[in-house]
Formats: structure tokens, C-alpha cells, sequence
């Protein structure tokens, strides 16, 4: 039991400096490809997955 | 305190004496010579006085037929501790807790030259037990314990034990109905067992065997009968290993927080960006923007983007985009800042803050730039100005404690189930927590 818990306690610490080295996070990120050049000159053509986003008001 | 069964006599000849029962006629083996003060016959159940050579009946006792079978027969020869026994014995004892009576089963073994030991099973739990020839310290401890060897037993439980059944030839005169007032002091795998009759006290140490050692000591066919529950003296497969594993844990969470400094001293944290911008939520026309390329250095990493407003009671979101201005390639997201405050009956309250911060991650060097659409809550023309911070590779707090909680679950899960393993062994205690009796 010990040793299976020393291999399983290695591989989470590699798997650490594995994820800090290669930069992964917990962040709930959308990937999109292929994001045409003329987004720059006319940024209200691109939309956002995130767009409809239900927002907080506020106040208790 | 007795010494237990008398100090054996070794034989002056080899072999076993014939009898016959003077009640049923049936024939008696006598193994342990002339230590033998009592024989049952197996086939009437009679006690027989072995010291009388007209073998007086003592007392006879009703059973079923093949009430208790011994699971050792009679005559069966194995090695303990290297030594060489007998099965001479067997009888059956019971003690009642609350109005429930509980049986085990007691086999008496027999050297010539070694004296007597038993074997002791109770649902498939086996001690080897043999008188002890001192006496144990009594402490003045609540809850009662003893020292022995320098080994301290704490009291388990203690009961008026009756013998019900007996088989063989015993070096007591032993009586079916006699009774004892027994004590156990566990320290597992060892019980001291004091058992206290007609102002004698016998003292006795058992240790824990498997009833596949018992078996393998015996050389008995088929399998031990699987042990059931956990018993009083039983060790626990786990109590080394919580020890071990804690031992474990510590050196992990050390080497965790040697890898957090190690990352935090060669984590770039290279602020690649930052840009001031203001929205009024009631300006008409596109509210969405881009801001000037910035290059992303180094090796395949993260990206940190911080956002600082001046809200108060009241929000702005953003949605995100981090595009690569050459692949295309663009991470999506959306962050809000909120902020709120006030009074009530409860007194001074606050929900949120006036920052947020994510960490985009696995983002590919390159040149990118920011696509920002700011939305807010309508109404008055309150303008929120903001901060936006992009950073390069940046320590990831949470990996940390994702980490941490990985190693702690494993650790928490064995000591679990070895605190669990000891609240079912003291179940069967006088200590049990009421609702435990079984």
C-alpha cells in the first residue's frame, strides 16, 4: 500500500510540474480557430461565445 | 494468583493410557498422563475423576448430538512456536451480554515436556494462549490498564464466563456450569486475560493467529472458517500503514512546497500588456474593441488577465478575446467585476471586489491582441473606467491545491478506514458507544 501511495504521490508532483511548466489551468477557456484578420479593423464582427452571459445585479 | 493447569509431569512411558467410561462403557484415551484430573467421555458426556482409578463420574451434562464439533478433532498433533502439541481439550465458554449469549471455544494442547497452551476461537478469530508466570503491574488508570513486558493492555471488557461444553481431559476439575469472571486487557495482537475463580486469578496472554496459521500449524484439511467482525486483540492491517502514509504525506507537501518556490523564482511573470479604458453604458455604437499587439514571450505557457474597476454597486462584464494576430487562433472568455456594499439589519455587508483575475491557459508564444466587449448595467450615466494587466507565465495557486488535496485524499481514506477498524473492534467493548452493542 505504501509503495502504491509513493508512485501515486511521485506521479501527482510530476503532473504538477508538468501543468506549471506547460501553463494549464482550472479556467473555463473557449478555444475558436481560424479568427479572421479583419477582426482588428472591425472588432463588432466578432462574437463571443460569452456574449449572453447572464449577469449579476447585485445588492443583498 | 494460581499457576494456572499444574506443571506437566513428563510421561515415564511413551504413549497414551486406555480407560474405559464406567457409565456408557465407551473407551477413554488419556494423553496427558498422569497431569489428567479430569476426562470427559465424549460419547455420554460424562466428567470423570482421572485421578480415581474406579474413574467416579463427577457430573454428567445434556447435549444435542454433534452439539459443537471441535474444528481441531481431539488427538490432532501440530507445531507452535516450534514445539510440538497435542490436542488433548476442548471446551465451549459463553458469557451474556445484555441477555445475548456470546460462545468461544477453548482447545487445551499438551507437551509432554512444554506443559499446556490453548488455542481460543471465536467466529473464526484464533489466539494462541498460554499461562503467564508473572504477574502483571495494575495501573491506577481510568479506563483500567495493565503493564506487562513493558507492554501496556487497556481493559476491554470483563464478564462472568461459564463453560457449557467440554470434550477431552482437562488438569482442572472442570465442571460444565462452573463459572470464572474473566477480564481482557487488549494491545494488539496481544491479550492479557485475568479470570478470577473461587478467589484464584489465573493470568494468561493470547496472541492473534489466522485461522490459516492454525491450520497450516495443524496441518488440517479445507479451509478455516472466515472470521467474522473484527476481534478484541486483532491487529489492524492498516494501523502501520496511517503512521507511514502521514510520514509520506509530510515529504510530498514538502517537496509541493519546494516545487511552489522553484516555480515562483523561474516563473517569467512578464507583464506583456496594460491598458486603461472607460465605458458608459449609454453611449450608442459598437462597444466592442481591440487593443495594440503585444508579443508573447518564451516557451508554450500561460497567460494571466487581470481586470481592475471602479465599480460600486454596480458591475461591468467583459467578454474576452485573446487572439493570435497570425493564426488566428483566439481564447474565449468572459470575466465580470462587481462590487456591493451597504447597510442593514445585519450591519455592514459587501459582496465581490474590484478586481478579477484569469489565467488563460497553455497559450503558444506569439504576437496577440486583446478583443474587449464591455457591457454593463443600464441606466444613469454611471461610466466605469477599467484596467486591464496581461501577464506572462504565471504561478497557478490552484494547481497547488488540487495537488494537495490529490495526496490528502489517499491518506484521509486509510486512516479512515483505520479509525473505522477501531470503532468496530471497541464496539464489542464495555466502552462501546451506546447504540454500538451488538
Amino acid at each position: 500500500m505504501m509503495k502504491a501511495y509513493l508512485i501515486y504521490g511521485i506521479a501527482v508532483l510530476s503532473l504538477l510540474v508538468l501543468a506549471e511548466y506547460r501553463g494549464w489551468s482550472f479556467s473555463q477557456i473557449n478555444q475558436v480557430k481560424n479568427v479572421p484578420k479583419s477582426v482588428r479593423d472591425n472588432p463588432g464582427s466578432y462574437r463571443s461565445v460569452y456574449g449572453f452571459y447572464h449577469h449579476y445585479t447585485g445588492g443583498k | 494468583m494460581s499457576a494456572g493447569p499444574p506443571a506437566p509431569t513428563p510421561p515415564s512411558v511413551s504413549g497414551v493410557k486406555s480407560m474405559n467410561c464406567p457409565n456408557c462403557g465407551a473407551a477413554l484415551t488419556v494423553r496427558t498422563f498422569q497431569n489428567a484430573v479430569t476426562v470427559a467421555c465424549s460419547h455420554c458426556h460424562s466428567i470423570l475423576d482421572a485421578k480415581d482409578p474406579k474413574l467416579q463420574i463427577l457430573q454428567k451434562f445434556e447435549v444435542a448430538r454433534g452439539e459443537d464439533e471441535p474444528l481441531i478433532p481431539l488427538g490432532t498433533r501440530g507445531t507452535i512456536r516450534g514445539v510440538q502439541y497435542e490436542v488433548v481439550g476442548f471446551e465451549r465458554r459463553t458469557i451474556h451480554v445484555d441477555g445475548a449469549p456470546y460462545s468461544w471455544h477453548e482447545y487445551l494442547l499438551f507437551n509432554p515436556y512444554k506443559g499446556f497452551r490453548y488455542l481460543t476461537e471465536y467466529n473464526g478469530h484464533w489466539n494462541d494462549v498460554s499461562v503467564l508466570k508473572s504477574l502483571p503491574t495494575v495501573n491506577d488508570t481510568e479506563p483500567p490498564s495493565v503493564t506487562y513486558l513493558g507492554e501496556k493492555f487497556k481493559h476491554f471488557q470483563t464478564a462472568q464466563a461459564s463453560t457449557s461444553f467440554v470434550l477431552g481431559e482437562f488438569p482442572w476439575q472442570v465442571r460444565v456450569g462452573e463459572t470464572a469472571d474473566v477480564t481482557d486487557y487488549v494491545h494488539p495482537p496481544r491479550v492479557l486475560s485475568s479470570e478470577k475463580m473461587h478467589r484464584e486469578v489465573t493470568w494468561s496472554m493470547g496472541e492473534y493467529m489466522s485461522g490459516h496459521d492454525v491450520w497450516k500449524a495443524f496441518g488440517l484439511a479445507g479451509d478455516p472458517p472466515q472470521p467474522v467482525g473484527v476481534y478484541e486483540n486483532q491487529p489492524s492491517p492498516l494501523a502501520a500503514n496511517v503512521v507511514s502514509i502521514w510520514s509520506l504525506f509530510a515529504i510530498f507537501v514538502l517537496v509541493l512546497l519546494v516545487v511552489a518556490m522553484l516555480v515562483s523564482t523561474f516563473t517569467q511573470r512578464k507583464v506583456v500588456f496594460e491598458g486603461t479604458y472607460q465605458f458608459t453604458p449609454t453611449i450608442t455604437g459598437e462597444p466592442s474593441f481591440v487593443t495594440d499587439p503585444f508579443e508573447l514571450p518564451g516557451r508554450t505557457s500561460d497567460v494571466e488577465v487581470r481586470t481592475v474597476a471602479n465599480v460600486s454597486n454596480s458591475w461591468i462584464y467583459l467578454n474576452y478575446a485573446l487572439i493570435n494576430q497570425d493564426s488566428g487562433q483566439a481564447y474565449d472568455f468572459g470575466r465580470e467585476v462587481s462590487y456591493y456594499y451597504g447597510y442593514d439589519s445585519d450591519g455592514r455587508w459587501s459582496e465581490g471586489g474590484t478586481s478579477d483575475t484569469v489565467v488563460v491557459p497553455t497559450v503558444p508564444a506569439g504576437n496577440y491582441y486583446l478583443r474587449i466587449e464591455p457591457e454593463s448595467q443600464t441606466g444613469g450615466m454611471r461610466t466605469t473606467v477599467y484596467r486591464v494587466i496581461v501577464t506572462r507565465d504565471v504561478p497557478v495557486n490552484s494547481l497547488y491545491l488540487f495537488a494537495l488535496l490529490a495526496l490528502l485524499i489517499p491518506a484521509a481514506a486509510i486512516t479512515w478506514r483505520s479509525i473505522s477498524f477501531e470503532h468496530r473492534r471497541w464496539a464489542e467493548s464495555d466502552y462501546a458507544p451506546s447504540g454500538d452493542d451488538e
